[in-house]
């Protein structure tokens, strides 16, 4: 068996892995960075196509928590981990959240002043920027419904490098600092899994891992480390644990941001390789409306989840394009590791409040579309009518149940709650675990709450505001 | 892939080029293949008993086609079986847009759909 050996260990590479991973390597630790994924050039595929999907998802996609309704979600599986799949929209967290939470959960330095700090380092390295130019169609409809409506909706910021011609590049992980890393020092292990983490009494002394040859067969990997990060995002991260021994609080409180989609059509075409990234607000934090990726699958996809006839949109699905709802949902679900098992069992209760907030996010983002021109709204309800106009729009709140809505999200967290109030949390106000003097996590797990707006930017600025602690105690 | 799971893929598939539906249906297997354990144990068990169901039915002398069946289970009364359908369906739907072949790559002085989309992003 092949033994290797670090001073610090970094499970995953994405949002959090990554932000660890080059804040410790720069500050001169010595690092390796282990991913279960494939190391793919993020110029290799294009963007939201089924390729994407087969090459850099979990279960190239098809991945769902058990619930009434049942809710499809997706998490990234390569280098990069999901930031090489994501739409690139960055939100810093809202300082009112932030503030509940940190009085919530006790978490210590956890003020705007030091969020800020932390934010302001990452917007920097990554280009956080707005469209330098004018937004495309599909978006700009967003902006127009809410007008219309006089509803507040803003453009997002994203995760991109623009240049002087208002081409845009997304600073993924696998681009930015994965990279960076490696220049700082870093070791990076692709297609390699950890299986378990090895303890000995309140210790992590090195991880089980197999990985994977170019010729597609396995060999078991032994990591010996003195400190250890799992940033395997808020699914596998506590399926790692549990499937180590480790429990308490450890994959209870699943937090989603479930989501309900409608496939929008207009009198002429409108522009398919980008997600919008105009955002209606006037809901926030409870609600956001915004828009999806809209390739030709999309389209066909969100048109079939209403049931209906749907050939005639379809031919012209070009004028087609794919707009949500999503809600900050009070309800929460669990991650249970099975033995015998990779994948976890993942379950989702939404609440009753949830499911009628849901359907009357749906509601409003039937108005704002067609407040901005659409001709015709397909929900993704199976067996709800076609609205054309906004009084069509109430046979949707009777058509909308348990049964009949098509849920999904891509917005996964708080399986591993930080903060020092015990009670609650699965790791203290620096995401260290209890019961454990090196053991870590630094991703989404760590959100003690679903943040209602896209999470990355407060996954990545609380990894690095984590990651300048550890390297203070050494 | 099972027996009914291939069979209902080629009646979604519907009427398309043999190599297009070959395509289709490995990218079916290789879904299915890579869904969490769990989730695929519950859709093969729902093929097996479906599928029983269907081929004695067959045996029987039921004309049905599965095309008719697939209708009556979209709308079965049982959650797991309408999920059954649609989680085919909608990889079927996904597959057969995102794989259909493009009519331009063929003409090299026009830009593939591939590219336009990728350009798109800026
Ligand atoms: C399709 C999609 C679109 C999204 N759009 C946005 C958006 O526009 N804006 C936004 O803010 N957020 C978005 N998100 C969410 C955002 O990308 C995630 O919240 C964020 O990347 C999570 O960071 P993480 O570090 O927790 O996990 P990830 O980024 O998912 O990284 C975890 C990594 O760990 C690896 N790993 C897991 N277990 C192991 C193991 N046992 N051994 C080795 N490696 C392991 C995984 O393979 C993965 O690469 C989107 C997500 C998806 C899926």
């Amino acid at each position: 068996m092949k033994t290797l050996e670090t001073e610090v260990l970094i499970i995953g590479s994405g949002a959090g892995g990554a932000v660890t991973a080059a804040t410790l390597a720069r500050a001169g630790r010595s690092v390796l960075v282990v991913e279960e994924g494939p190391w793919i050039d993020p110029d290799a595929v294009e963007p939201f196509s089924l390729d994407e999907m087969v090459l850099k998802y979990r279960h190239q996609g098809a991945s769902a928590a058990l619930g009434t309704p049942g809710i499809a979600y997706a998490e990234g599986r390569c280098v990069g981990g999901s930031t090489e799949i994501n739409s690139g929209l960055y939100h810093r967290l809202p300082e009112e959240l932030a503030d509940e939470w940190r009085r919530t959960y006790r978490i210590a330095e956890f003020t705007p002043e030091v969020l800020d700090k932390y934010s302001d380092l990452v917007e920097n390295e990554l280009s956080v920027s707005k469209l330098p130019g004018a937004p495309p169609p599909s978006s700009a409809v967003l902006e127009r419904g809410a007008a219309k409506l006089g509803w507040r909706a803003v453009e997002f910021a994203r995760v991109f490098r623009y240049d002087h011609q208002g081409r845009g590049v997304k600073q993924t992980m696998a681009r930015t600092l994965v990279p960076r890393a490696v220049e700082a020092g870093a070791q990076i292990l692709a297609e390699c899994r950890i299986s378990r983490l090895l303890k000995r009494d309140d210790r992590i002394v090195g991880a089980r891992a197999e990985r994977t040859l170019p010729g597609g067969e396995t060999e078991p990997v032994t990591i010996i480390a003195e400190h250890v990060f799992v940033c395997g995002g808020a699914i596998q991260t506590p399926t790692l644990l549990q499937h180590s021994g480790i429990r308490a609080q450890i994959g209870n409180g699943l937090k989603f941001h479930p989501t309900i989609k409608v496939a929008a059509r207009f009198p002429q075409a409108y522009d398919h390789g980008d997600v919008p990234m105009h955002r209606v607000t006037e809901f926030s934090p409870f609600l956001t409306i915004g828009g999806s990726a809209s390739r030709r699958g999309h389209v066909a996809l969100a048109l079939a989840d209403s049931g209906g006839d749907y050939a005639d949109a379809l031919a012209a699905w070009e004028d087609v394009v794919v707009y949500y709802a999503a809600i900050r949902s009070d309800g929460s679900g669990r991650v249970t590791a099975l033995p015998g098992f990779r994948a976890p069992l993942v379950t989702y209760r939404m609440t009753d409040a949830d499911q009628s907030r849901l359907a009357r996010g749906l509601l409003h983002l039937g108005e704002v579309l067609l407040a901005a021109g659409a001709t015709e709204l397909y929900p993704s309800i199976a067996g709800a009518p076609v609205a054309r106009r906004a009084e069509d729009l109430v046979e949707w709140w009777d058509a909308f149940t348990p049964s009949t809505a098509n849920l999904m999200t891509v917005h996964l967290t708080s399986t591993v709650r930080m903060g020092d109030d015990q009670s609650r949390t699965g790791a203290d106000s620096f995401g260290r675990v209890w019961g454990f003097r090196n053991l870590r996590i630094n991703d989404a797990s760590l959100l003690p709450d679903a943040p209602g707006v896209n999470p990355q930017a407060a996954i990545m600025t609380i990894a690095a505001r984590n990651a300048d602690e550890f390297l203070s105690h050494l | 892939m099972l027996w009914l799971e291939r069979q209902v893929v080629a009646s979604l598939s519907g009427d398309v080029r043999p190599q297009h539906r070959l395509a289709i249906e490995g990218y079916v297997d290789g879904v299915l293949r890579a869904m969490p354990e769990l989730l695929r144990i519950g859709v093969a068990g729902e093929s097996i008993v479906l599928g029983a169901g269907t081929w004695l039915a067959a045996r029987l002398g039921s004309r049905r086609l599965l095309s008719e069946r697939l209708e009556g289970w979209e709308h079965s009364r049982i959650g797991p079986i309408r999920q059954y359908v649609r989680l085919l369906s909608s990889l079927v739907i996904f597959a057969s847009e995102e794989l259909a072949p493009d009519p331009q790559a063929l003409d090299p002085s026009q830009p593939s759909a591939a590219a336009a989309g990728a350009n798109g992003r800026g």
